[in-house]
């Protein structure tokens, strides 16, 4: 795998972002979790307020036999804020499809994020990990990536829609 | 007590940099603050903001001992799950210690979740420290599921050094 190229995406890769997403939450066993569309990919990140924003790992077409795809892998990320420090690039999604791993196709999307975060003035660039992904886990630690929930005990937090709405629905002071 | 949870405005980026500075100063890590209340106005009040900011302020007659109305902030910003779409994570939240169990915290937690809600947001993130039991319970108390438990999730980060590294090895435009 000697040619492949990354980029910014654009509003036509959604459809192939879709398909990746869906592709990694096979590979984590959530695919029915998924319900977020095309549509909502296009409006959230090509729209007036992008809520995210997405590198692509395409294979040029010649190189591919029948059907097969030229977007081959996809990183989304989008900026967040640590009051102390500033501005911080927050990874939410890095995937390459399975057969085009062992490639150097992973490490180059991490070089080429962590180059977008300090061009952008960012001092960090974060992501989740679950403790089960020993795979992805090892990726990350060979290059130099520290565990904050080990490390200092920081643990995520969730409250679903439903609770929001009874929170802010409470009485008015 | 009567208190107004608003917006923050650029104005009140002097408050809100005295505020963040004061809960670092209660953590012991008051060296760690590197943003200035300019900063916090350039990021936060561009046509490009990272963060958007709630405050809460107390009448003239129950102002703090230094003369400060503003008594507790909110900090949070837009997040993206691949899965569910539109995320709204809460970054700071912090009342000064004569203004707590007044349900100045409640209000304005229960305020950005209401943003969150009218922005479509389907969830509402946040870390806590694993010591941090006043804020565990009160988070749970609220709904908050800790993912790090449920789900193994860990933090990991790229910071200083090691991003730069990883900078410095990207591919060429």
């Amino acid at each position: 795998m000697d040619r492949f190229k990354l980029r910014k995406a654009e509003p036509k890769d959604v459809p192939d972002i879709l398909r990746l997403i869906k592709e990694l939450a096979k590979y984590e066993d959530m695919e029915d979790q998924v319900i977020l569309t095309e549509k909502d990919l296009l409006e959230d990140g090509f729209g007036d307020h992008p809520f995210y924003h997405c590198i692509v790992a395409e294979v040029p077409s010649e190189k591919q036999s029948n059907n097969a795809p030229v977007v081959i892998g996809f990183a989304m990320y989008y900026f967040t804020y640590d009051p102390w420090i500033g501005k911080l690039l927050y990874l939410e999604d890095f995937f390459v499809m399975e057969e085009y791993r062992g490639f150097g196709i992973g490490s180059e999307i991490l070089k080429l994020l962590s180059h977008t975060a300090v061009k952008t003035r960012c001092s960090s660039m974060h992501f989740i990990v679950a403790e089960g992904n020993q795979a992805s886990i090892e990726f990350y630690k060979r290059r130099g990536a520290a565990d904050l929930s080990l490390e200092e005990g920081w643990r995520l937090f969730k409250i679903d829609k439903s609770s929001l709405l009874k929170m802010s629905s409470g009485p008015e002071e | 007590m009567h208190f107004k949870v608003r917006a923050a405005a650029k104005e009140d980026c002097k408050d809100i940099s005295r505020m963040i500075m004061e809960l670092a100063v209660y953590e012991n890590m008051a060296d760690q603050v590197k943003t200035s209340h300019e900063d916090l106005e350039r990021d936060g009040f561009s046509p490009n903001p990272f963060y958007e900011c709630l405050i809460a302020e107390v009448p003239d007659e129950h102002k703090t001992k230094d003369g400060y109305t503003v008594v507790g902030y909110a900090l949070y910003f837009y997040t993206y799950s691949t899965w569910k779409g539109r995320s709204v994570y809460m970054e700071d939240l912090y009342v000064m210690p004569d203004f707590r169990g007044k349900g100045i915290g409640t209000g304005l937690m229960a305020k950005v979740a209401q943003v969150g809600v009218e922005k479509q947001c389907v969830r509402l993130q946040l870390s806590v420290l694993e010591w941090n039991k006043p804020s565990l319970d009160f988070y749970i108390a609220k709904g908050a599921e800790d993912l790090t438990a449920k789900e193994g999730w860990h933090f990991l980060r790229f910071h200083g050094q090691t991003l730069d590294t990883l900078a410095k090895e990207a591919p060429k435009d």
